[in-house]
C-alpha cells in the first residue's frame, strides 16, 4: 500500500513537472534592449527571412505585400493555415507589442499564451537579435493592413494537443549557432546569421530527425522535400552538394535564379531566390562563403 | 550467327530509337529543354561575362526558346505523366490553365526578346531577364525539384 503510494506520487510529481516544463514560457520586457528602429534593416531582414512567402495574400509581384495570410500547407500532421500577419489591429498583429511580437519570434508563443506549432519556423528565428526583431516588427508596422481571418489549422490528433509542442520545443529549440566560425571572421559571422537565423534554410535543407527535429548531423545536407515529390538539395560543400560551386557562383544563383549549368532555380526555392535578391550584395556574398564553410555532409 | 543476333539487336535498337525521337513527347520534351539550357548557357555565359558578346549567338540562342515557346505546350498530353525519370509535376495535368497560361507568358517574352534585337551586353540583360523570370515561374510550380 504505501509502494503504490509512492508510486503514484512519483508518477503525479513528474506529470506536474512535465506540466510545468512544457508550458509556454513568456519572455520579460526587460529583454528588450534600448533600440531606435531602423525601417531599412527590418526591410532587409523581412526579405532575408521571405516572411512574405508564406503569408502574402497578394500576387507575388505586388509593390507592397499584403500580409493577409491563408495560404494552406498539406503536410503529413494535417493542414496548416498560415496566419494574417498584417497590422491590421482585428485581423492581423496591429495590436502586439513589441514584446509579443518577439516572444512569437524567439519562443513560438502567443500574445495569449499558446504554443505555436514549428511550420512556423522560430526554431531558426530564435537566432535573431533583438535588435533586428524590433525593427522587423517597425517594417511591418508599415506595410497595408489585411481583414481578412483564416480558418484554424486542421490537424489530426494527437498533433491537435499543443502540450505536445512544448515537449518538441525542450528537445528542439536552441539560440546556440549550428556552425562554428571564427569570431574574427565578420563576413561568416554575417553569413551564419542569415542562414541560420532569419533565411532558416535548414528548415527545408536539414533532414529531420524522428521526432522532426533538425538533425544538426546533417546540417544543410538536403532532406525529402516537405511539399512531396522530389527533393531539397545538399547545400553543404560536399561533392554531393557545391563543392562544384565557387563563390561567385552561389552568389550569382542567388542574385540571378541560374546555376553554374544554367539551369534555373525552382520548386519553392523560386521564392526564396527572388527574396535573396533582394538583399544587398554583401549579404549574398556573406551567405556565399558561410555555405563554403559548413561541415561537407550528406 | 554472331552476326545475325548482332543484327537483330541493331535493328531493335535503331527501331526503338526511332520510336523515342518520333512518337514519345517525354523524349522529345526532355531534348527541347536540354537545348533550352543550351541556349540558356550561351545567353547566361555572355552576361556573366564568361565569354563574349556577340549578337548572332545571342539571337541564334533567342530563335532557340521560341522553338521551345511554340512546340513545348503539345508535349506534355494525358498518359505522358510518368516514365524516362520526367522531372514534369503532377500539377501539369490537374492544373493545365495555370500551365498554359505560363507556356504563353515564355512565350510573349521570347518574342518581346527577339523584337528588342539585343547588340549589347546591356540590351542582351534588359531582353533577357523577363524570360529567365517566365522560366522560373513555371518552374516553381510545375517542375519536380530531382537532384541531377
Amino acid at each position: 500500500m504505501k509502494r503504490l503510494a509512492i508510486s503514484l506520487g512519483l508518477v503525479a510529481f513528474v506529470v506536474v513537472l512535465l506540466m510545468v516544463m512544457t508550458r509556454p514560457t513568456r519572455l520579460s520586457p526587460d529583454v528588450l534592449p534600448v533600440h531606435t528602429p531602423d525601417v531599412s534593416n527590418g526591410a532587409r531582414l523581412f526579405h532575408a527571412g521571405g516572411c512574405a512567402s508564406c503569408h502574402r495574400s497578394t500576387e507575388k509581384d505586388a509593390e507592397t505585400p499584403v500580409l493577409g495570410g491563408g495560404l494552406e500547407m498539406n503536410t503529413p500532421f494535417g493542414t496548416f493555415r498560415v496566419p494574417n500577419i498584417s497590422p491590421d489591429p482585428d485581423y492581423g498583429i496591429g495590436n502586439w507589442s513589441t514584446l509579443d511580437f518577439v516572444n512569437a519570434m524567439h519562443n513560438g508563443v502567443s500574445p495569449d499564451g499558446r504554443h505555436y506549432y514549428p511550420a512556423f519556423p522560430y526554431t531558426s528565428y530564435i537566432r535573431m537579435s533583438f535588435e533586428d526583431l524590433v525593427d522587423l516588427k517597425t517594417y511591418l508596422d508599415t506595410l497595408p493592413g489585411a481583414e481578412n481571418r483564416n480558418e484554424e489549422h486542421d490537424l489530426g490528433f494527437p498533433w491537435n494537443v499543443r502540450a505536445g509542442i512544448g515537449a518538441w520545443k525542450l528537445l528542439n529549440l536552441d539560440p546556440a549557432a549550428v556552425v562554428s566560425v571564427p569570431s574574427d571572421n565578420d563576413l561568416l559571422i554575417r553569413g551564419r546569421y542569415l542562414v541560420e537565423g532569419p533565411g532558416h534554410c535548414g528548415e527545408c535543407h536539414t533532414p529531420r530527425n524522428w521526432i522532426g527535429g533538425p538533425d544538426n548531423s546533417r546540417w544543410l545536407a538536403g532532406a525529402p522535400n516537405p511539399d512531396g515529390e522530389g527533393r531539397v538539395p545538399n547545400i553543404t560543400p560536399h561533392e554531393k552538394g557545391l563543392a562544384d560551386w565557387p563563390h561567385s557562383d552561389i552568389e550569382y544563383y542567388l542574385e540571378s535564379g541560374l546555376t553554374p549549368d544554367f539551369d534555373t532555380v525552382g520548386g519553392s526555392m523560386v521564392d526564396v531566390q527572388e527574396n535573396m535578391s533582394r538583399l544587398p550584395a554583401e549579404d549574398r556574398a556573406a551567405i556565399a562563403a558561410y555555405l563554403k564553410a559548413v561541415p561537407p555532409s550528406f | 550467327m554472331s552476326r545475325f543476333f548482332v543484327s537483330i539487336i541493331l535493328s531493335t535498337l535503331f527501331i526503338s530509337s526511332v520510336a523515342v525521337a518520333g512518337s514519345d513527347p517525354i523524349a522529345k520534351r526532355q531534348q527541347l529543354m536540354e537545348d533550352t539550357r543550351d541556349a540558356a548557357k550561351a545567353i547566361g555565359g555572355m552576361l556573366k561575362e564568361q565569354r563574349p558578346f556577340d549578337a548572332d549567338v545571342a539571337m541564334a540562342a533567342l530563335e532557340t526558346w521560341k522553338k521551345t515557346a511554340t512546340e513545348a505546350g503539345e508535349l506534355f498530353p494525358e498518359g505522358s505523366e510518368t516514365g524516362h525519370d520526367t522531372e514534369a509535376k503532377s500539377t501539369i495535368w490537374s492544373d493545365r490553365d495555370g500551365f498554359n497560361e505560363k507556356m504563353a507568358n515564355f512565350n510573349t517574352q521570347v518574342d518581346a526578346a527577339i523584337a528588342a534585337n539585343p547588340d549589347s551586353l546591356e540590351t542582351l540583360n534588359a531582353a533577357a531577364g523577363p524570360v529567365f523570370k517566365a522560366c522560373k515561374a513555371c518552374h516553381d510550380g510545375y517542375r519536380v525539384e530531382k537532384e541531377d
